[in-house]
């Protein structure tokens, strides 16, 4: 069977910096998967890797069987696979309805030549895709605040709006740049409510986050990456337990 | 009378230019000296055509639109493949190269004395002669381009963007194309001051380089960020204010030899003192 | 031979053209403003010294007072605006455009002062004639630009590599973040890379007039053809951007055997469409 997503031998250096070191796993299909380690060990990087955002020096990313070297962002959205961003990155003067109209795929109207001839189809049609925005938005608990500016909203509730985004997109694989950092315990019973329920909805997730309460909560495997490279993987019982790892992770090898 | 239909028209004229130049700077955020370039190329096209009865203004209007359009895809599609800056030194190469075509292709536009006794405009077989009748036109033209800026902006593309203006990374990341949705603003942009163009050669019947050169694409950078980024009535505002500024300098009483070099340096203060003081201009949105 | 001819003319315009490369460089791999404003700096040289020499100031009278105009004036850009529209969170679009109205404000004053024609330099030990190598004939002005720029950018390789500030200059330009938590005060810097820049670049505002003469218009075609240089060269490259702007004069000057010399813009812009289209960085990217 071959795997959902798999990473193989990447490689990517800054300059001298190897940020990825032969860095392989591979994700279940339908799971949430948490990947943990120390600050630099590279999750990001891989998370613009898999995105198409960076290419690898070496190694090579594949979906579903196919492999995505060279692809553009554009593309690996439309396969399936979205990111959020650890530090948001929303449209700040657009409400949050128009954040996540902006992230709907194939929307006519989004170039010129439509918007110019066919304004009265696309008028129509915007009134169908706000409908969606809006349930998407509704999915996530942001409903109450759909006409809001961003600017406007808290950050708890910028966080659940991130999510709305990718969301939009479609994509059957949502990579999560720590998408539960920064809340307060409420808010954050309510991402980890959330995650459960778009796993519930078929997604699956690949997650990136520190708080090891977090992981151990909604994680159904864990993947420990250190200095570019996967150094231990498994049930978030072995991986948070284990006394070598946390040496790593709180601050022993480096 | 005449002075404000004269007025009235080339304002209508420039206010196409101006969403023109609104769309590649302020929405596109291109920086772009090179809006007066394509004004002439739409300009010259559509005199060839009506001087050598090719053809009659509505279509050459088109094939002008078309020209530029495609101009302008040719220019910005290279260039923003690769880095911001690389096409601010494309934008003053094509403005430069522009000039040298229009003062040394004699042939084709008549080099540095330009092409005069340029027929008037013609809608369905009645030529345009008097002013009033241009002015009509030149107005509607106007009309026209307002609202297809509005109908664009409205619709997603706009959404698209304003966003990109944000933050083109996470558009990327939302699975569109930041830079087929640049190049079409571009594009759109061709359009409309290759159409300016046509209007501006039959109203004024004589065309030569200087209406074409870096100083005018300068005085239309100027006409957005006075009258404001991004937005249809900055748009609008911006070459009505500017084009008024020559009647009230004849008002102080500048020497004819320093005329224009007057009006360009106050145009190079605007520039500054609106980036450093309010660069969202009057009507507009910070750029 | 004609083609001898040209191919030193070439050499002259290229190492002039190289300061204004190399100068327009400093500024940009260090602030990564794009300072289009450098051609009023450079047009504003040359005039600087036409006044003072037509005021009967000695010729190194005019040029040092020349040379410390401009670099006033770079300081002054700095200082008034480019720092400022920096601290208010500025975006480049707006810089850029900044710096347009001053290039405007700068030919503008030049022009209403001077007027828009162009205006020779009086200096008839200037035009001697030296034959050199079979039958090419170089004016003493052309020599001494050559003279003066090959200088200048050993001046500029020892200062960036050998003094402290040129290495605190470097170090800011690779890392302007790092910069700015450490001693190294990157505004500071910038004030004083504008200023350098701007004195060098009144070299060859001040020896390429000689030959060819004022306008105040001038200053922006020498000015692309530098930055297609640099970035031909590579950005932060020093000697990448003097031995390229050589090459484009050379290309400039050879294709005068093949086409008219007004369309010589147009091999400049032609080489540099290629380059962007195969080879971005440029040839000798500085290592980052």
């Amino acid at each position: 069977m071959t795997a959902y997503l798999q990473a193989s031998g990447v490689e990517v250096s800054f300059g001298g910096l190897k940020a990825l070191n032969d860095c392989s796993f591979t994700i279940q299909q339908g799971r949430i998967t948490c990947l943990v380690g120390p600050n630099g060990a590279g999750k990001t990087t891989i998370f613009n890797v898999i995105t198409g955002f960076l290419r690898p020096g070496a190694g090579s990313v594949s979906f579903k069987g196919q492999t995505l070297d060279g692809w553009k962002p554009q593309a690996i959205v439309a396969a399936g696979i979205a990111r959020t961003f650890q530090n948001l990155r929303l449209f700040v003067d657009l409400t949050a309805v128009d954040n996540v109209l902006a992230s709907l795929p194939a929307q006519a109207g989004e170039e010129p030549v439509s918007a110019i001839f066919r304004p009265f189809h696309v008028w129509s049609a915007q009134r169908r895709r706000r409908e969606e925005a809006l349930a998407i938005l509704d999915r996530v608990g942001l409903s109450a605040r759909s006409g809001d500016f961003v600017r406007n909203l808290s950050y708890g509730e910028q966080k659940l709006l991130i999510i709305a985004r990718v969301l939009a997109t479609g994509a059957e694989l949502l990579l999560l740049d720590e998408p539960a950092s920064g809340l307060s315990a409420g808010a954050l019973e309510g991402v980890m409510t959330l995650l459960r329920r778009l796993q519930d909805d078929g997604k699956t997730l690949l997650v990136v986050e520190h708080n090891t309460r977090v992981v151990q909560k909604i994680a159904d495997d864990v993947l420990f990456l250190h200095q570019g490279h996967l150094m231990a993987q498994g049930s978030p019982e072995t991986i948070v337990n284990d006394p070598a790892l946390a040496e790593i992770y709180f601050g022993g090898a480096l | 009378m005449d002075f404000w239909l004269s007025y009235l028209t080339l304002a209508s004229i420039y206010v196409l230019l101006g969403l023109s130049t609104n769309l590649l700077v302020g929405i596109a955020g291109i920086f772009s000296v090179s809006q007066a370039a394509v004004f002439g190329v739409g300009a010259y096209i559509v005199a060839f055509f009506l001087m050598n009865d090719v053809m009659s203004f509505l279509p050459a209007l088109a094939i002008a639109a078309v020209c530029c359009v495609a101009l302008n895809i040719v220019l910005t599609l290279p260039a923003l493949r690769v880095a911001g800056d690389y096409f601010v030194v494309t934008s003053f190469g094509i403005q430069l190269l522009a000039t040298a075509v229009f003062t040394n292709w004699t042939g084709g536009t008549g080099g540095a004395n330009g092409l005069p006794g340029i027929p008037p405009a013609d809608l369905f077989g009645k030529a345009l002669e008097d002013t009033s009748s241009e002015t009509i036109l030149c107005v509607g033209g106007m009309v026209l381009g307002c609202l297809v800026f509005w109908l664009v902006m409205r619709a997603p593309f706009g959404r698209l963007l304003r966003a990109i203006r944000e933050d083109e990374l996470a558009v990327a990341a939302s699975g569109k194309s930041v830079l087929r949705a640049k190049v079409s603003a571009a594009a759109l942009a061709g359009a409309f001051a290759g159409s300016a163009g046509g209007l501006y050669a039959t109203f004024l019947s004589f065309i030569d380089p200087s209406s074409f050169d870096l100083d005018s694409s300068i005085l239309l950078l100027t006409m957005v960020v006075v009258g404001g980024a991004r937005t249809l009535a900055g748009s609008i505002i911006g070459p009505f204010l500017l084009l008024a500024l020559p009647q009230i300098l004849t008002l102080v009483e500048i020497p004819t030899t320093i005329a224009a070099a007057a009006r360009q340096l106050i145009y190079g203060v605007l520039l500054i003192v609106f980036m450093l003081f309010r660069p969202q201009g009057l009507a507009g949105e910070k750029l | 031979m004609l083609a001898l001819q040209l191919l030193c003319n070439g050499i002259v315009t290229g190492c002039a053209l190289g300061i204004v490369a190399i100068s327009f460089s400093f500024v940009y791999s260090t602030t990564k403003i794009f300072h289009v404003a450098h051609a009023g700096v450079y047009t504003l040289g040359g005039y600087v010294a036409w006044s003072l020499l037509a005021h009967g100031f000695p010729a190194p009278v005019a040029f040092l007072v020349a040379v410390a105009a401009c670099t006033a004036l770079g300081a002054l850009i700095q200082t008034g605006l480019y720092a400022r529209l920096e601290r208010r969170r500025a975006t480049h679009l707006v810089v850029l455009i900044a710096s347009l109205g001053v290039l405007a404000v700068i030919q503008n004053i030049v022009a209403a002062v001077y007027t828009a024609n162009i205006l020779q330099f009086d200096l008839p030990w200037g035009a001697k004639v030296f034959t050199v190598v079979g039958n090419v004939r170089l004016t003493v002005t052309q020599l001494l630009t050559v003279v003066c720029s090959l200088a200048a950018y050993a001046a500029v390789m020892w200062f960036s590599h050998g003094t402290i500030l040129g290495k605190q200059i470097r170090a800011v330009a690779s890392n302007p973040f790092l910069a700015e938590i450490t001693r190294l005060r990157p505004r500071r810097v910038h004030v004083y890379v504008m200023a350098i820049a701007s004195a060098l670049v009144c070299v060859p505002g001040v020896l390429v007039p000689l030959d060819f003469g004022l306008q105040p218009y001038n200053g922006i075609t020498p000015l692309l053809t530098a930055t297609i240089a640099m970035i031909a060269g590579g950005v932060g490259s020093i000697t990448g951007a003097f031995v390229l702007a050589i090459v484009i004069a050379e290309l400039q000057n050879m294709s005068l055997l093949f086409i008219p010399g007004e369309w010589s813009i147009g091999i400049t812009f032609f080489i540099f469409v290629i380059f962007m289209l195969f080879r971005p960085t440029g040839l000798f990217a500085a290592a980052r």
